[in-house]
């Protein structure tokens, strides 16, 4: 399988180092945001993008990333999606005066990458609850959503089609940073990508 | 006469500097990757907020110390490295205690130096008060606003989280360690939208002044 491609963003982050300490094998290239011009993505079996990512940029590179996901490509996107960078996607929802039931993780479905992680322990970090996820995307209609947010039509996590490529959009803090020291996230995702399976 | 901001493009920016709450503060709003020296006619106050690609400081960083250098205030917040790029700047990295807060009986290590300073009219020290990214050195004749003491464990000697330099260039610098932008526009932390709902205002009328 061909490296993934993770999306720098100038500063040392913690969730960027989760890359280089899964010691994958493939790895997982970083490069910075604004390079991406420059960059062939069918190199790349994956692109992550961070929730601390230019998304004004990636708006103005949205037919590259496009093209690569109509080619079989990947793309693993974090935090809101504020600008129009995604194919297919449409606007965030935002939960004014969130309560602890307003954003508890519900799993709807069961998925590789989360398999034996309790959505307990995603709606938690030490008993404090909102990293995971705080307000909900409109999933295109053909997406499999794997998590809501307090509600069943409120998506968090789905994964759907372009062309003959699929994105994994999670709306909220960046995936690789749950999942703990016995479940990291990343090589799960790289497993997942590998196994190639269509939408699942 | 204006109050400008760049803005990083992160849907945290977005929603902090173009949501309704604050918009009609700013007089201009830059993005980052296209700041330019003619994007800063009149502008009197410039906020870099926190976490602009540094890589964009640094390819910009003329522009911005001939801003300072013009007499203007500049207001560099966390997580841009600057000091990498601003002149004066010494940080040094502490891993961050996002649960200090969690043990009821814990005191937050922050220390309010300079309870005079016309910011914190604006400001109240406690809505300064979260995890904090680094500490900062301030440079001889600069003052610090807000610190905290050594590192418990040793990694360093304690250092500024707020600070004001009007000596290094002839304008005046006010550079901190804190992360409000992304905090608030994350929909994430009530104290980092209560300190732009100071801090912002009092920029306006610092711009105006």
């Amino acid at each position: 399988m061909k490296p993934g491609l993770a999306l720098s963003f100038g500063y040392d982050d913690g969730s960027l180092r989760t890359f280089a300490d899964a010691r994958l094998q493939p790895d997982v290239v970083l490069r910075d945001i604004y390079s991406l011009p420059e960059i062939d993505l069918n190199d790349f079996s994956v692109l992550f993008i961070s929730m601390h990512s230019d998304q004004r940029f990636l708006a103005a590179r949205a037919s590259q990333i496009e093209n690569y996901l109509i080619r079989g490509g990947v793309v693993v996107a974090n935090g809101h999606h504020a600008y129009p960078y995604l194919p297919r996607m449409a606007g965030f929802h935002t939960i004014d005066g969130y309560k602890l039931s307003d954003i508890t993780v519900l799993r709807l479905v069961e998925h590789p990458i989360w398999h034996g992680i309790d959505p307990h322990d995603l709606t938690f970090r030490r008993g404090v609850s909102g990293f995971y996820g705080r307000v909900w995307h409109d999933a295109p209609p053909d997406a499999l959503v794997i998590h809501a947010l307090g509600h069943p039509g409120l998506p968090v996590d789905f994964i759907y089609p372009v062309g003959d490529g699929r994105v994994l959009f999670h709306g909220g803090n960046d995936l690789w940073t749950f999942g703990g020291e016995d479940r990291p996230l990343v090589p799960r995702i790289m497993q997942w990508v590998a196994s190639g399976r269509n939408v699942q | 006469m204006s109050l400008a901001i760049l803005d990083g493009g992160t849907f945290y920016h977005h929603a902090a500097i173009h949501g309704p709450r604050y918009r009609a503060l700013f007089d201009k709003i830059i993005y980052a990757p296209e700041l330019a020296a003619d994007a800063l006619a009149g502008v009197t106050f410039l906020i870099v907020p926190d976490r602009i690609n540094p890589n964009i400081l640094r390819a910009k960083r003329e522009v911005l110390i001939d801003f300072v250098k013009a007499g203007h205030t500049l207001v560099v917040l966390g997580e841009n490295r600057a000091d990498t790029w601003l002149p004066g700047v010494i940080w040094a990295a502490r891993p961050t205690n996002f649960w200090w807060w969690l043990d009821k009986d814990a005191r937050p290590p922050n220390r309010l130096l300079a309870p005079d300073h016309e910011f914190f009219r604006a400001v109240p020290f406690e809505n300064t008060i979260w995890h904090f990214h680094g500490v900062l050195t301030p440079p001889a004749g600069a003052r610090a606003l807000i610190d905290v003491p050594a590192d418990p464990e040793g990694r360093d000697s304690g250092g500024a989280l707020l600070y004001e330099d009007r000596v290094t260039l002839p304008g005046r610098l006010l550079v901190a360690t804190l992360d409000p932008f992304y905090h608030h526009g994350s929909h994430f932390m009530p104290a980092a939208t209560k300190l732009l709902d100071g801090f912002l205002p009092w920029a306006r009328q610092q711009a105006a002044a």
